[in-house]
């Protein structure tokens, strides 16, 4: 098959966009294993719950303020609906992962790690059957929210055709990257999470809360997948077994990137992203396959991951 | 012939390298005799169908393997699902691209796959310990499933039938039989097998080697200053363990007459296997199988019931991380968690309301608790 540049830098931009997405879930997920040493499995659930909580409050908001009209304050009015249903989504995810460590999780610290497993994973079928509750059986359509941003023509400045839509998810995983690791690095909240993360006695010593850490890194980790969810609210509906790929794909992420580094998740991210990106046009069979294939290759060379545990460097 | 022996002062008897004691004899021939009549159970209700009960078997039969990994060497896989389907798949394309017809080479080519996956795989993982070994299986899993979902000739999404030859079906004894006695003989084979399985494998827990595994579980720094291969031991066991899921996809491809990625690699099947063998007791033999019926059985009926049925599962799940850790047969046993409880109960009834008072506690408690973290992340230490 022939591949132009253009079609190559498109998959590429893809790639790179599903990469966003894919470090916005993975990086909760490694926050959460590097700090409390659980794999949590209803991580996709909340990704998920994320994406459909996000169509609900935007509806809302469009309901509420009416449809966005044209022009440039029609634009503005729709990004601002479309931001605030994320953050809105987002704040509901902070109490649901808050009540997660504190009720469920806190109990069984001190278990065998197949009780974590365990507990996560009932805690995945409960969210399961909460959103077919709640949302019905039947996939939602989103084309509403996935064609009006594309309609705002941002790509006619660089004469390249490419869905705004995209433009959007890869400016926003921009800003939480720098946030991310501008948090860990920086603020002081950050580096006694990191301090737990190295050594959770002498964390203790020195007066940390480890208690509170710890729900405070699942509430994050929470967020983290809700905004996920909300931001790549999928360009044509929101099913019920949305959470699973997701999920799988951020393992993949966290096993290149070394286990609970947070570094390691974002490049691992862009890797998987891309090289599924370019699959799709390549060879399509390998979409699926070619995540592990690289997880697999990498685990050869280095065992260990390309970067090491998390704590020492953000 | 059996032979008496004592154990700690009771009368036990030895047989072919199993000791047992009265009761436990009694239970023996119980649980075996109550496997070979189950299809006659099976037939006076609608709601146990054999082969509900037969599916629920096999995949217990591969959780008896993943146990071998779990209780022993303490490590996590989360990826068995790949054994159980590389079997299933082995069957299904000896049957269709080499015209295998007859069941005991099925199982034969479904046993040498997975033997060989296990091989692979555990090389490859078992460098690793804890979750992120766990992490690891579970890819391969998914990478196997990938490789279903994606090939042409494995059938892709449809699946592959398992209809050798002109008689449409697998031959057992060279024969070809009527679908309904095909269905109650697969079971009895699968019976054989099971009881074969649970054989060996208590055969492994009584030898040196699950001593070996046990000191690698409690402490593999330690267990290699002895002088214990620590990873040729290891990678042993996970290729025993894989062998069992092997067995039991090949067993369920024979079964079913029909694969599907979905229902034989996908990694919520690997979950399945694992939460069987806690749900039924993973500090147990016959634990896993008992929590594999269970588990299909509660899926089953409770699609039957409600379609919220995940939540059911979930639910009891989540009963038996915080009340049941030792799992059904965990439990039961004499001086487990419920025969205590029940005792006290007799002794004195009404300390069924301080149970309930304590339960409440401790839920409000964790309430509070939880709110009062979310108020210090939302709005600071006031």
């Amino acid at each position: 098959m022939a591949v132009t540049p253009t079609a190559a830098l498109v998959q590429t931009l893809n790639g790179i966009q599903f990469g966003f997405i894919l470090f916005m879930i993975a990086s909760g997920l490694t926050v959460i294993l590097g700090i409390l040493d659980v794999l949590n499995l209803a991580h996709g659930e909340l990704f998920s719950l994320g994406a459909y909580t996000a169509i609900g409050v935007f509806g809302f908001i469009i309901g509420v303020i009416g449809p966005p009209g044209g022009g440039v304050v029609g634009t503005a009015v729709f990004i601002l609906a479309v931001l605030a249903a994320v953050l809105v989504t987002a704040a509901i995810l902070l109490p649901v992962g808050t009540l997660f460590e504190a009720v469920f999780l806190r109990q069984i610290y001190d278990r065998d790690q197949v009780y974590q497993l365990v507990l996560t994973f009932a805690l995945l079928l409960i969210l399961l059957d909460v959103k077919k509750f709640i949302w019905g059986d039947s996939s939602i359509r989103t084309d509403a929210v996935y064609s009006a941003i594309n309609a705002i023509p941002t790509s006619e400045l660089v004469g390249l055709n490419y869905p705004t839509y995209n433009v959007f998810v890869i400016l926003v995983g921009s800003v939480v990257v720098v946030g991310l690791f501008w948090f860990f690095e920086r603020t002081k909240t950050g580096r006694i999470i990191r301090a737990t993360a190295i050594d959770r006695e002498m964390a203790t010593a020195i007066g940390v809360s480890t208690d509170r850490v710890f729900t405070l890194v699942f509430a994050l980790g929470a967020f983290l997948a809700g905004f996920a969810g909300a931001v790549a609210v999928p360009p044509t509906s929101a099913t019920l077994e949305m959470g699973t790929n997701p999920l799988v794909l951020s393992f993949v992420v966290i096993v290149i990137g070394g286990l609970g580094s947070l570094r390691g998740a974002f490049v691992g991210a862009l890797l998987v992203g891309i090289i599924r990106s370019w699959m799709i046009t390549l060879y399509p069979p390998g979409e699926i396959a070619a995540p592990f294939a690289i997880m697999a290759l990498i685990l050869l060379v280095k065992p260990e991951g390309l970067f090491g545990t998390w704590g020492e460097t953000a | 012939m059996p032979e008496r022996v004592d154990r700690d002062g009771t009368p036990a008897y030895r047989f072919l390298g199993v000791e047992v004691t009265r009761r436990e004899a009694a239970f023996l021939v119980l649980g075996v005799v109550f496997l070979f009549v189950i299809p006659d159970i099976a037939s006076l209700s609608d709601s146990l169908q054999l082969s509900v009960i037969h599916q629920g078997l096999l995949f217990g039969f591969a959780a008896v393997g993943l146990n071998l990994l779990l209780r022993h060497t303490k490590l996590t896989s989360f990826g068995h699902a790949a054994f159980f389907g590389t079997g299933a798949y082995a069957t299904a394309v000896l049957a269709r691209y080499a015209g295998v017809q007859s069941v005991g080479l099925l199982l034969l080519g479904a046993i040498a796959a997975a033997t060989v996956m296990a091989a692979i795989i555990g090389v490859l993982s078992l460098r690793h310990t804890g979750l992120y070994f766990a992490l690891l299986t579970l890819a391969f899993g998914q990478l196997l499933y990938a490789i279903a979902l994606g090939q042409s000739a494995l059938g892709g999404s449809d699946g592959l039938p398992i209809r050798p030859g002109p008689a449409n079906q697998p031959l057992l004894f060279g024969t070809a039989f009527s679908p309904d006695v095909y269905q109650i003989l697969t079971y009895y084979l699968t019976v054989v097998v099971i009881l074969i399985g649970l054989f060996v494998m208590y055969r492994i827990t009584q030898s040196p080697f699950r001593n070996a595994l046990d000191a690698i579980g409690q402490e593999r720094t330690r267990a290699r200053f002895i002088g214990l291969p620590v990873r040729r031991y290891v990678w042993a066991a996970f290729v025993i363990s894989g062998i069992y899921g092997g067995v039991a996809g090949g067993l369920y491809a024979v079964v079913r007459q029909y694969v599907r990625p979905e229902g034989t690699l996908f990694f919520l099947r690997s979950g399945d296997i694992l939460f069987m063998a806690i749900l039924g007791g993973f500090r147990t033999l016959v634990g896993p199988l008992i929590g594999g019926v269970v588990l299909v059985f509660l899926q089953d009926v409770g699609q039957d019931v409600t379609q919220y049925y995940e939540f059911l599962t979930g639910m009891v799940l989540l009963i038996l991380v915080y009340g049941f850790p030792r799992g059904i047969v965990g439990s039961l046993r004499s001086g487990g968690i419920v025969n205590t409880r029940l005792s006290e109960l007799r002794r004195e009834p009404s300390v069924l309301s301080t149970w309930g008072r304590t339960a409440a506690q401790s839920i409000e408690r964790k309430v509070t608790e939880a709110l009062t973290s979310l108020r210090i992340i939302l709005f600071g230490v006031d």
